[in-house]
């Protein structure tokens, strides 16, 4: 029988390695589940295989043929056809010249629209009890709601008649009528011999779709079971492995919860959020978990006023506040350490000292206009001796430093303002281990004194050893909460994935 | 599935003629300027719409609209070309020199400056899309190179251009002035490469480049591809120089690549990529092109003239780039 054969993918992204020696077998005629936990490289093996990313090395057979996949272009030649995580519509383009794109029928150059026009105008049909009103061939595709361009991103890959498929996330916007059509559709390729590989964050998607299933981490292969005979306890045991953590939060007493919380967020709303209230106490460090993307990120930004959002209420020390814009964040004592340091948190080509300062350049400059030099330079010294970041010199550019460093120069900086309440979305991503710990130590100083944390981070592990409260978030919802004893890395892993679909599919 | 095999979701059925008057907002913003220039112009010009008039007027246009299609290609295409102006410039030398006024050397002297279109396009098609330097960078550098060029092969205004060709320029076929008919040419040329896969291509990748790469667009060929379709217009607009001259000049094009630009905002092509058309460029140059006659005839003195006509493109381009950010939502 044929398959798609691809193994020993080894992948290093800077100083991380996202894949080393992973491997996944696709039959023809199966849906193969593809299950990990958070950045444990499964939408990196699939742009491995749809030729979106280059491995550093890897090995791809199909019917036992060695292949070379270079690009988009060497997969679609192979038939190998990819959803990718990250959409590719394009918005200017119409529905149906979106969906022959890069494979237009041309005679001598000039476009022959009228066969694939059939083609598309069938597809259409049969996805549109599902797409919504008003949707032809001719509608401009950047218009429409996200769960209608994944579905025309389905549609179109289909369209290009594959032998193998990769479905990555490819039901995350979709609501349930649209995912039970995908499904139909997915079963009939099957039924042709079409080999299919499925990445979902929805488990019960999983169990009900697949034949089979692959299951990594960090990287590796764990195990490929036969969907039918593994319950969802058994897929959850493998993803998380049953190695002893990290012994959790060690000898630090919980703070107390009795008195006024330091920030108190009630009815926070935005793209991706739905009504999320927390609360946070002085000396608190509160995290937010589930899989990536879920609101996390969102949520921090919201209430930092960085990003549009509407809450009912917002107390800072049982303060009523409005944070239109980040200044008056700033202003009644937040920090936010933003989780992509190159676009958000950095100035990468300035200098060590201005990045360090920007934040509280006002207090520091002489009638509010000329820059104090020698203060600045004392301010940024002292930042950088309290938090052991290895420079050169202050005025070295901070791209000349490692990851871990850049990472401890943003928190420097918003350090200095003498926050009250500090957001860190996910501020260990791709620092090491070293780096990793000194961050630790630093976010607890904070908590020692009075400080209030709100930590976002994709690796469960990091939330199982800082956080005091665990707040797990689900398509923009709070869905649990764990407490004390109960934040382990297996319980923030299960809550992340058994969440029951019932209440929480709607478009 | 029990339902008709008819499509009929979209509001308005392919094929059908109301497609053809469901332009964007940004689309009606062209049209209304391109009327009301032309209302002014007859207002203050009667013999407007007379033969001897519009041969003129259309014979002193159609070397920008060319400029500005050109210019249209590149910028759907997400890129910009700051270097038609030196293009335009460097081929009609070229063809000047390779037809030396024989007018038995006429066919060879287009396909001169086309092909002199095609390699400076080639140029920068190189350096922006294999060598992935900034457009606005790499044109502005390559402009230099091909003023550069063009000066060394005509190092001052002068030559004849064959008499046939700028005679036959203001000539008259079937009762239509070829002025006219050349800029109608730009139309059909603009509308062709439309129904190409190359420009779908074009659009695709201005729209989003890492989307189309992903579509299996092959981006860097189609981003070369644009320079080098935006050359031959290059070239054409050169011809079209030539013609209305009657000799040559390496200067000519200096201001032609702001222009084009202009023309191509005024168009309602956005300048992020991806969006707009050829033909709204086609509107756009007219546009601007009449609204410095319309100066004239209201008899704005010369040295008020190009502040006054800044002023009113800075409105113009202003009112559809708002309109267009309409559109977007």
């Amino acid at each position: 029988m044929a398959s798609l054969d691809i193994t020993g993918v080894d992948k290093r992204y800077g100083g991380v390695q996202a894949l080393k020696g992973a491997s996944l077998s696709v039959a023809e005629g199966e849906v193969h589940g593809l299950l990990g936990p958070n950045g444990s490289g499964k939408s990196t093996l699939n742009k491995v295989m749809a030729g979106a990313v280059r491995p550093d090395a890897a090995t791809i057979r199909l019917d036992g043929q060695d292949l070379r996949i270079h690009g988009p272009q060497d997969a679609h030649h192979h038939r190998i056809e990819s959803v990718y995580q990250q959409l590719s519509l394009i918005p200017h383009l119409t529905v149906a010249e979106n969906l022959v794109l890069g494979t237009e029928a041309a005679r001598a150059g000039w476009l022959t629209p009228k066969a694939q026009l059939v083609e598309v105008d069938a597809m259409l049909e049969r996805l549109s009890p599902v797409l919504g009103g008003g949707i032809g061939p001719r509608t401009r595709v950047g218009s429409l709601n996200p769960g209608t361009k994944q579905l025309l991103e389905f549609a179109k890959v289909v369209l290009r008649r594959p032998r193998f498929l990769v479905l990555d996330e490819a039901t995350a916007s979709l609501h349930r009528d649209q995912v039970a059509l995908l499904f139909a559709m997915v079963r009939e390729l099957t039924a042709e011999g079409v080999g299919v590989v499925f990445v979902s964050h929805r488990m019960e998607e999983v169990l009900d779709l697949c034949d089979r299933a692959t299951i990594i981490r960090n990287g590796l292969n764990v195990a490929t079971v036969d969907v039918k005979d593994t319950d969802e306890q058994e897929l959850v045991r493998l993803m998380v492995g049953d190695l002893a953590r990290a012994a959790g939060r060690g000898e630090r007493p919980a703070p107390s919860r009795d008195g006024q919380p330091v920030l108190s967020v009630r009815g926070l709303q935005a793209e991706g959020l739905a009504d999320v209230s927390l609360d946070v106490h002085p000396g608190e460090i509160v995290g937010l978990g589930g899989l990536q993307g879920q609101g996390q990120s969102e949520l921090l930004t919201g209430i930092f006023g960085a990003s549009p959002a509407q809450a009912e209420r917002i107390e800072v020390a049982g303060d009523p506040v409005e944070f239109r814009n980040p200044r008056s964040a700033i202003a009644a004592g937040l920090a936010l350490v933003p989780g992509d340091r190159a676009s958000e948190g950095l100035y990468s080509v300035r200098s060590i000292q201005e990045n360090i300062s920007t934040v509280t350049l006002g207090r520091r400059a002489r009638a509010g206009l000329v820059i104090d030099a020698r203060a600045e330079k004392e301010a940024a010294t002292s930042q950088v001796d309290a938090l052991r970041i290895k420079i050169g010199a202050l005025a070295d550019a901070v791209s000349t430093l490692s990851g871990g460093n850049a990472q401890k120069v943003v928190v420097a900086k918003w350090l200095l303002s003498e926050p009250r309440i500090v957001l860190l979305d996910d501020p260990t991503k791709g620092v090491d281990v070293g780096a990793k710990a000194e961050i630790y130590a630093i976010i607890r100083d904070l908590t020692a004194q009075g400080v209030g944390v709100i930590l976002n981070s994709s690796d469960d592990v990091e939330l199982a050893e800082l956080a005091d409260r665990v707040l797990v978030l689900y398509e923009g919802r709070i869905v649990q909460e764990l407490e004390g004893t109960d934040v382990t890395h297996d319980n923030l892993v299960a809550a992340a994935l058994r969440i029951s679909d019932d209440d929480t599919k709607e478009s | 599935m029990t339902t008709p095999p008819q499509t009929t979701v979209g509001a308005i059925r392919d094929g059908s003629w109301q497609r053809y008057l469901t332009f964007s907002l940004s689309t009606w913003v062209t049209i209304g300027l391109l009327i009301v220039v032309t209302a002014l112009n007859v207002a203050l010009q009667p013999t407007f719409f007379t033969t001897y008039s519009l041969t003129s007027n259309f014979a002193t246009f159609a070397p920008l609209v060319f400029a500005a299609v050109a210019q249209a290609v590149v910028v759907i295409g997400g890129g910009l070309d700051l270097s038609i102006g030196s293009i335009v410039a460097l081929a009609s030398v070229v063809a000047l020199t390779v037809m030396d006024g024989e007018p038995s050397r006429v066919a060879i002297g287009v396909l001169a400056a086309i092909v002199t279109g095609v390699i400076a396009g080639a140029i920068n098609g190189f350096i922006v899309g294999v060598i992935r330097l900034q457009p606005l960078i790499a044109t502005f550098a390559t402009n230099s190179v091909f003023a550069g060029a063009a000066l060394v092969v005509l190092p001052k205004p002068g030559g004849m251009v064959p008499s046939t060709m700028t005679t036959g320029y203001r000539s008259l076929v079937i009762g239509i002035p070829v002025s006219v008919l050349i800029v109608v040419l730009a139309i059909v040329l603009y509308w062709l490469l439309s129904r190409t896969r190359l420009m779908r291509h074009i659009r695709a990748v201005g729209g989003d480049r890492s989307a189309a790469f992903a579509s299996l667009v092959p981006v860097v060929r189609v981003q070369m591809a644009s320079y080098i379709v935006a050359g031959a217009f290059a070239g054409l607009a050169a011809l079209a120089i030539l013609a209305n001259t009657g000799s040559g000049d390496p200067f000519v094009g200096s201001s032609m690549a702001l222009d084009s630009i202009a023309a191509v905002v005024l168009g309602g092509i956005a300048l992020a990529g991806g969006r707009g058309s050829g033909i709204g460029a086609v509107a756009g140059a007219i546009i601007l092109a009449m609204v410095s006659t319309v100066l004239s005839f209201m008899g704005v003195p010369t040295t008020w003239r190009q502040l006054a006509s800044g002023v009113i493109i800075v409105a113009a381009i202003a009112l559809s780039v708002v309109m267009s950010r309409k559109d977007q939502r």
